[in-house]
């Protein structure tokens, strides 16, 4: 280690960099979805991103895959910038950026049967002719914990967990190495919740996976990812290791959730928020959050707060350095 | 009150109840043998993952089990009317039910949107059960639901009591529907996942209403969830449901620290908290039981760590583990308290 480096280097090599991203829908007035968000996941890292209805936490990773054009910003996957890339390239790129969404019966066409929806992306990303990808379609089968005898059934012959693990092998088809997995198991039983949590996990340390885990649910957050960023309205809250963060929340919104959950046993006074979230299409002046912290001063509604590194590796939008949560 | 009522009169018991639902693929359980019991001002929450019958005990509650497949086959669902004397709904003729759903037990859904009329105002919605079961005219009504929105946390209530429920939020339509519920004072509030589709700052918001209305009007509750964690928050009694049976019952607090059935003990486990993290989850093995062909013995043996062979053929009566603490296993004095 030499000098001390101007920029934050990121803890691995990064796989993405995102920068300024924004998204905006419609228009007079706009809803804001996305609003200048940076931040890089480093190879094999796993990003939790968590934040209620509306603050942007799926638009994100549609964005980061390209399936929406972003307003402004930029999506830099393993050095290259997606924007840049051609409508042949971008298809080329698609292989290796998959997602995994909260209905798997959306993600699968329910007059399939499940060897026919996993062979096509196979024969598709990996040019293998029919009997090879079926062969390859069993074997991710089994990776997700079913058997080759599922390969001739239809999605609706499968349990909602069950369901789950065929879109995930599905996702792992084209051998991705990056997988947006946008709220994968809030629809499931807590019993069935927990083996895909575990299979998420085996398939990351085996295939060496980068993983954006979107939930809205912070105890499954803080069980799976690395980092966490924290979204409000379209905007990073916080940004910071999982450990550190779920220890000591540095943003009141951060300590504002976690203590909204049931169940939770965080030391010292509780906060509650009143009222409901503004809307994206006219969010307030300055802070975003002001209107509902409990801690917000009148310099918040004219101050915009900056995500700004309090220490290294954490980062924060709030202007207030004196708050104990 | 006398130091007679030491031991108050429950407010609701349910005893042997069997609610089945007759489909052309044959008879589904939904209920079979639900014993319980919920004392006067209490909370009890039913938990159980989907299927475990959970929804359909509150419906049986209710009466509200449409006019096709659904029916109380045996048992009593005994309520202590305000007169103090019992009624038993599970029998009650259809006029005694209309004269007592929302008026002695209301009932609030997780989709506040499938039980709010689109086409009218929510003040009117409020106001309907008070015009039909208290007579009061139009005026009156009205005034009073302004009332009962200011008490479900309705922020200004004069302008929202003409709003339409699309103009409202999801949590505010979920105040509208326990406006509503409170609207005619009723001694029993069946809340059915009242919280699960909103987001969890408004959930805590909802739940501390709830928790406040029930301390403030000295109503039993019955709360059924599928989250353990929000058991904590809420409840002083636990009931836990697995394919149709109850099959442990006792304080929250108690029952969430020292389970004595090994299906609580399992579901507690595989429940993500603040220790986990990092870690592997213990998922619960095998799959809930196909609702036509539940298992015999204890329905949950096949999917049991403690499982003997003992259980696969008969199964265990709900046992007293403690006065107040009940648990349906053979082998409950081994489970770790």
């Amino acid at each position: 280690m030499i000098a001390a480096p101007t920029t934050p280097p990121p803890a691995a090599e990064p796989l993405i960099a995102i920068e300024g991203l924004t998204k905006h829908f419609g228009a007079a007035p706009a809803v804001r979805a996305v609003e200048d968000v940076s931040c890089v996941v480093a190879r094999g890292e796993t990003l939790g991103v968590v934040g209620e209805s509306g603050s942007g936490k799926s638009t994100i990773g549609r964005l980061l895959l390209r399936l929406i054009e972003p307003t402004a910003g930029r999506v830099v996957f393993d050095g290259q910038e997606l924007g840049k890339l051609t409508p042949g390239e971008l298809r080329r790129f698609r292989r290796r950026m998959q997602m995994v969404f909260q209905d798997p019966f959306a993600s699968l066409n329910p007059r399939m049967t499940v060897g026919e929806a996993l062979s096509e992306p196979i024969r598709l990303h990996r040019g293998l002719g029919k009997a090879p990808a079926l062969d390859e379609a069993g074997r991710l089968l089994e990776r997700v914990g079913l058997t080759r005898e599922h390969l001739a059934r239809y999605p609706r012959a499968f349990s909602g967990g069950q369901r789950q693990r065929v879109a995930i092998a599905r996702a792992l088809a084209p051998e991705p190495g990056f997988i947006v997995a946008d709220e994968p198991v809030s629809a499931l039983d807590v019993s069935i919740q927990a083996e895909a949590l575990n299979l998420l996990q085996d398939l990351r340390r085996d295939l060496g996976l980068t993983l954006m885990f979107i939930s809205h649910d912070l105890s499954v957050v803080e069980l799976i990812s690395d980092r966490v960023m924290v979204l409000y309205l379209g905007r990073v809250m916080e940004l910071a290791p999982a450990e550190a963060l779920f220890a000591a929340p540095a943003h009141p919104y951060t300590a504002a959730l976690m203590d909204a959950a049931p169940g939770a046993a965080r030391g010292g006074r509780r906060i509650t928020l009143s009222g409901e979230i503004p809307s994206p299409a006219a969010p307030p002046s300055g802070c975003v959050f002001r209107t509902r912290c409990p801690f917000a001063l009148p310099d918040c509604a004219r101050v915009e707060a900056r995500l700004r590194e309090i220490r290294p590796g954490r980062w924060k939008a709030c202007i207030r350095d004196d708050l104990r949560l | 009150m006398s130091s007679a009522d030491a031991a108050p009169a429950p407010a609701l018991r349910i005893d042997e109840l069997r609610t089945w639902f007759h489909t052309d693929a044959g008879v589904v359980k939904a209920v079979n043998g639900v014993t319980l019991s919920l004392a006067q001002g209490e909370t009890l929450a039913i938990v159980g993952e989907s299927g475990s019958g959970k929804s359909v005990t509150g419906l049986s509650i209710m009466r509200l089990l449409g006019r096709t497949a659904g029916r109380i086959e045996s048992g009593a669902i005994l309520f202590r009317g305000r007169d103090g004397g019992e009624i038993d709904l599970a029998t009650a003729s259809e006029d005694r039910m209309q004269a007592i759903r929302g008026r002695d037990i209301a009932m609030i859904f997780q989709d506040p949107m499938s039980s709010l009329n689109p086409v009218f105002p929510v003040g009117e919605q409020i106001a309907e059960p008070i015009r039909i079961h208290r007579r009061l005219d139009r005026r009156a009504a009205r005034a009073r639901a302004v009332d009962l929105l200011r008490e479900a946390g309705v922020s200004d209530p004069e302008r929202r009591v003409d709003a339409y429920p699309h103009q409202l939020s999801g949590g505010m339509r979920q105040r509208v529907m326990i406006a509503i519920a409170l609207a005619c004072d009723p001694t029993l509030l069946i809340a059915d996942e009242p919280t699960t589709a909103l987001d969890v700052t408004i959930q805590a918001q909802i739940v501390a209403l709830l928790k406040r209305l029930q301390r403030d009007r000295g109503m039993a509750m019955i709360f059924v969830t599928h989250d353990l964690k929000l058991v904590e928050e809420i409840a002083d009694q636990v009931a836990v449901m697995y394919a149709s049976e109850i099959v442990e019952q006792g304080p929250a607090h108690v029952l969430l620290a020292r389970p004595r059935h090994p299906y609580t003990r399992a579901l507690l486990a595989c429940t993500p908290h603040g220790a986990t993290r990092g870690t592997r989850l213990e998922p619960i093995p095998g799959l809930p039981p196909d609702p036509f062909a539940p298992p015999k013995g204890c329905r949950f043996h096949p999917r049991c760590g403690f499982a003997l062979a003992r259980c696969a053929q008969e199964a265990q009566r709900l046992e007293a583990v403690a006065a107040d603490h009940v648990a349906r296993c053979w082998r409950w004095r081994e489970i770790a308290p």
